[in-house]
């Protein structure tokens, strides 16, 4: 479930192109890194992200780690994204996770120089005060509360980094290899038609 | 007029199922994130749903079997077990599982095998309510499919 599986690509149509988002002030694509360890609850945030009407870019990583390798900050280096695809304008980041937590991710952005400015935003199942202070007192944008609703994306769209008005799009756009994955056997097929929304899943 | 049957037996089967407690207001949330463009969305998240819960049933069974319980470990998967059902409103799991945190809590031993036992016998009456929806709703897809060609 949710493993990456390398050596495949897949082409990706994005209808739907152009400005379109409410909220933020900008109109253009919000790349969205959603970090959570249960498949549930990635599956039903970006559900709810591809139909929130905004023009969410989603990808799925299913523990801090990868997002540390995904965001270039592990071992205390401090890289800046290799290309524009990498970019990212929103974190969205469970708490409770195993090994790397979603507070330890939080620090690991706001400790580095080239990605202290990204947008972070922490999610729990837990109404913690205590945690709720800890993760605003160091940098988080903002802290939601699961299950996630449907106003709560436009919290998120609020907190993401303003994007430029999305650019004209290629009628193919091809995604990097390792970034696909499948879950349950079947294949997840990006949605078109309406909201360009499509899904990445490390 | 076949699927039309159907759809009445799964509407009673999901309100009964409402009724029951067994569901929540947030399992109506991903009923309306579904659509004709993802038709098969709430199938997914149910699915999904039941596989990790038996991952994590079958790990909380063996930690309990230790000698010594490290209870935060127990804590840790009864956790993320209550986080998965609240997010699909699967109430009387969640309900269960905070039930057995109390216990973790308390490092009872007792109390947590038997608020293991609670946890699996509402997942199992839960998931053989799961797989009857999902058969009908397959025999519904297929009904249709079948009128539309």
């Amino acid at each position: 479930m949710g493993e990456a599986r390398e050596g495949e690509g897949e082409e990706i149509g994005n209808k739907g192109g152009g400005g379109g988002g409410g909220g933020g002030g900008g109109l253009g694509v919000v790349r969205v890194l959603v970090v959570d360890d249960s498949p549930v609850d990635r599956k039903v945030v970006e559900m709810l992200l591809k139909k929130s009407g905004e023009m969410f870019e989603v990808i799925a990583v299913d523990s801090g780690k990868k997002a540390m390798d995904f965001l270039g900050l592990n071992e205390g280096k401090a890289e800046s994204p290799k290309s524009d695809d990498q970019k990212i304008d929103v974190i969205l980041s469970d708490y409770c996770m195993p090994e790397i937590t979603g507070y330890d991710l939080l620090k690991a952005v706001k400790d580095n120089i080239c990605s202290r400015s990204m947008p972070v935003v922490m999610m729990s199942s837990e109404n913690d005060s205590q945690r709720i202070s800890r993760c605003l007192a160091i940098g988080a944008e903002d802290f939601l509360l699961k299950p996630l609703q449907v106003k709560d994306i436009q919290r998120l769209r609020n907190s993401a980094r303003p994007t430029a008005p999305a650019p004209s799009q290629d009628p193919k756009r091809k995604l990097p290899v390792d970034l696909i994955a499948q879950s349950n056997g079947s294949e997840r097929r990006p949605h078109l038609a309406g909201v360009a929304a499509f899904l990445l899943e490390l | 007029m076949a699927a039309t049957a159907l759809k009445e037996q799964l509407n009673g089967l999901v309100n009964s199922m409402f009724a029951e407690g067994l569901l929540d207001e947030q399992f109506q949330q991903l009923q309306m994130l579904q659509d004709g463009s993802n038709p098969g969305f709430v199938a997914e998240v149910v699915t999904l749903f039941c596989e990790d819960s038996e991952r994590i049933l079958a790990d909380l069974t063996k930690l309990m079997d230790q000698a010594v319980v490290d209870y935060s470990k127990v804590d840790a998967y009864v956790h993320q077990l209550k986080g998965s059902s609240s997010s699909v409103g699967t109430q009387n799991v969640k309900l269960a599982c905070i039930q057995f945190r109390q216990f973790c809590e308390e490092n009872n031993q007792e109390g947590c095998m038997r608020a293991l036992n609670v946890v699996k016998h509402e997942y199992y009456h839960l998931r053989s309510k799961f797989e009857t929806m999902l058969q009908l709703e397959n025999r519904i897809q297929a009904y249709e499919t079948k009128q539309q060609n």
